[in-house]
């Protein structure tokens, strides 16, 4: 009896003092050699799998790629959902978030974040011909969103009288907007923009109402992590001023596309 | 209908990116359940064991174990892998990993207790003779209650495994691209034919489970005449 | 990073109204569900009974089915596929209900009555053959020789595994959650995403998943002991 209590509290003491020494997530990458990204799976045209190569594809996974090259090493993604990112981000599975996150102050909390690398308001996907119009029209009603998402906050906030239902991810919530169980569809408009015109039928479907709130996207990195935060911010002002970032955001949103929406904004450049 | 999206996405839903990436759908679901398979049966084995035993200190854990095991959910077991062995062993679990010990450890539980209701089953006549021979008990466990008690228990076991190959798909919440999180990943690109979609891998699982169980309904037959003859 | 601990987080305040809330969904969830398994199952099972080749075929065909394919995907085929299959009025109206809630009692009751029917027919045939032929000959109908005679016997019989079936359920009810179901894993994944305090929040829902199970295998256990004077 005694012997076991004494290998079980060996193990225990073993497995505490595992615990994260102090590392320098900047040197570590640099010496794998490998940025590991997390991204989306599921959500054109940031991150979603392509139908020939089978391989995730899109924007974040390009930029991803951009910054990978500017820090010298390669690039590996794995994919994560809406309500995984931020575990596996803490947890050291990946070293940096590209999932169409929001920069929010509850977040930051527990992460840390780089500038907006996108930039894009919350707002409504609804039937056309279904008679919402706003928020406001939608007491009592069922607003799809995704688990973990602020787009589910925001929206419980603006309309409390609605029933918000998180699926795993928006396709998954529009799908059920197109088959009527719910009413709208609610996230950033550069999603609600992929999702509609990603549809056989786009113009069944409208974007619609006043902004619910301001969404601008940051990459996701683990908390005091400077020097990797240094890095990466460097890489996307570079990327921008040298033109790079347009040139990628332009293959995703540009006018030729499915899913276009102008550029409106402008990065936060440091001389 | 379309069923065309189910064909032109056929070999995603069989063996995901490979061979351009890394393993996935029905392949990867078939590994993982054959992973399960093997790590469920000995832990299992052993906490069965562990939970017949006449020392104190080996049953009671074992039958702590059995029991918390067998009353949470598949699910919750996942997620404390995922989500929160971290916090636990100070290092993280790759999804696919994460998965697999959870798949072990749940069935483990339901095998232990199948191995326990097979060891009971036996006439007392068997231990008491194996150790009237000279056999120590752990000698008389090995070489002739446990491999009398599991041929027993052979259908039982196929029957576990089949639920844990039904078992594997809970992988998808956690973002493995087994044949579930596949089906998903296809379903919300195309969003025209979840119905297709679904039928389509439901069938694939069925294919395989329904192999699975037919077979051990051969093997009870089987079975049950070998014991009405050696009566 | 340290983890910080705050384990008032789930008990009090606006997450633990969360997780009660969740655990009345799921009681509620799975209660019906349980009620709706156990007539289905039954029917299932009697169809099987009857001797006529295409009821026969019938339910083993849907035992077959539902016990061999993941509950995971037949809940996605409820929620997402029944759309395409079901007539369009009908889905206008059910959609206007508490759709996710049906789609999961459904999901549950299907995939849980399959093993029920399994389990009552080991049930059934454990009984002599001749009570059958005996009601029969009494002038009884099939039906009712089944209904008074046969069926009460069997349930007898099979009680230890059926209840072991609704444990299985009330533990699978746990799926729901991946169609916006807001039961008791949900509010717990909840408030992992809100919070970042997973570890309260999976170890409260744990414990009351576990208690739900040993409450209900310790009342058993009471049964079989004072009413069927079972065991030691």
């Amino acid at each position: 009896m005694k012997r076991f209590a004494v290998a079980v509290t060996a193990i225990l003491v073993l497995a505490l003092s595992a615990l994260p020494a102090l590392a320098n997530k900047f040197e570590d990458i640099k010496k794998k050699g490998v940025l590991v990204a997390g991204v989306k799976d599921s959500q054109p045209p940031f991150g979603y799998v392509d139908e020939a190569s089978k391989q995730i594809v899109g924007f974040e996974i390009d930029l991803m790629a951009a910054i990978a090259e500017k820090m010298g090493v390669k690039l590996e993604i794995k994919p994560v959902t809406s309500s995984t990112r931020i575990p596996m981000l803490s947890q050291g599975e990946i070293d940096v978030v590209a999932a169409t996150m929001t920069h929010s102050r509850e977040r930051d909390k527990t992460i840390d974040y780089s500038i907006t690398y996108f930039s894009t308001d919350q707002k409504l996907l609804v039937k056309k011909d279904g008679g919402i119009k706003s928020i406001k029209d939608l007491a009592g009603k069922k607003i799809g969103s995704a688990k973990g998402s602020t787009s589910e906050k925001n929206a419980k906030a603006a309309q409390p009288q609605a029933t918000i239902i998180s699926f795993e991810t928006y396709p998954e919530a529009f799908l059920a907007l197109k088959q009527g169980k719910v009413e709208a569809v609610t996230t950033d408009e550069a999603i609600l923009h992929g999702l509609r015109n990603k549809d056989d039928k786009p113009d069944d479907f409208a974007v619609v109402g006043e902004a619910i709130s301001a969404e601008p996207y940051g990459l996701g990195i683990v908390e005091n992590e400077s020097k990797l935060r240094d890095a990466i911010n460097f890489a996307l002002m570079d990327l921008w001023t040298e033109g790079k970032y347009q040139q990628i955001y332009n293959k995703w949103f540009g006018k030729d596309t499915k899913y276009y929406i102008p550029l409106t904004w402008t990065m936060e450049l440091w001389p | 209908m379309h069923w065309d999206v189910v064909w032109n996405n056929m070999s995603y839903l069989l063996l995901g990116a490979y061979p351009k990436g890394p393993l996935g759908g029905l392949a990867l679901s078939i590994v993982m359940a054959l992973v399960g398979i093997f790590g469920a049966f000995w832990l299992g084995l052993l906490v069965g064991v562990f939970r017949l035993s006449k020392k104190a200190w080996l049953r009671v854990p074992a039958l702590i174990y059995i029991e918390i095991i067998r009353g949470t959910p598949l699910l919750m077991v996942i997620f404390w892998f995922y989500f929160l062995a971290p916090v636990v062993l100070g290092k993280s679990l790759p999804g696919e990993q994460a998965a697999m010990i959870a798949l072990i450890v749940f069935t483990s539980a339901y095998i232990a207790e199948i191995v326990r209701a097979g060891v009971l089953s036996l006439p007392k006549g068997q231990m008491e003779a194996a150790r009237g021979s000279g056999l120590s008990h752990t000698q008389a466990m090995i070489y002739v209650i446990l491999p009398q008690a599991l041929f027993n228990m052979i259908p039982s076991f196929v029957n576990q495994f089949v639920s844990l190959t039904k078992d594997t798909s809970l992988g998808f919440i956690i973002g493995v691209t087994e044949l579930t999180k596949a089906a998903t990943q296809i379903n919300n690109r195309t969003m025209n034919a979840p119905s297709e979609i679904f039928i389509a891998i439901a069938a694939m699982y069925f294919l395989i489970c329904y192999v699975l169980t037919a077979f051990s309904r051969r093997l009870e037959g089987k079975i049950n005449r070998y014991q009405a003859r050696g009566r | 990073m340290a983890y910080q601990f705050d384990w008032g987080l789930v008990v009090s305040g606006e997450y633990g109204v969360m997780l009660a809330d969740g655990l009345v969904t799921t009681l509620k969830i799975s209660a019906l569900s349980i009620a709706l398994s156990l007539t289905l199952g039954t029917i299932v099972c009697v169809m099987r009974l009857t001797k006529v080749k295409a009821l026969e075929w019938l339910s083993a065909s849907f035992t077959e089915f539902f016990r061999n394919t993941p509950l995971l995907v037949q809940i996605f085929f409820w929620y997402f596929g029944s759309a395409a299959v079901l007539p369009v009025s009908w889905n206008k109206w059910l959609y206007a209900q508490d759709f996710e809630f049906a789609a999961g009692v459904i999901s549950l009751t299907v995939y849980t009555a399959a093993f029920i029917a399994e389990d009552l027919r080991s049930g059934i045939y454990a009984i002599p053959k001749t009570q059958l032929e005996a009601s029969r000959a009494c002038g009884l109908s099939f039906l009712q020789a089944m209904g008074y005679v046969i069926l009460p016997q069997a349930f007898r019989i099979i009680i230890p595994p059926l209840i072991s079936q609704f444990l299985n359920l009330i533990k699978n009810s746990s799926l729901v959650m991946t169609i916006g179901v807001m039961d008791l894993t949900y509010m717990a994944r909840q408030i992992e995403s809100q919070t970042f305090h997973g570890f309260e929040a999976f170890t409260a829902a744990t414990l009351i998943y576990l208690s739900i199970s040993l409450l209900v295998s310790g009342a058993i256990q009471i049964y079989n002991v004072r009413v069927l004077r079972l065991g030691r």
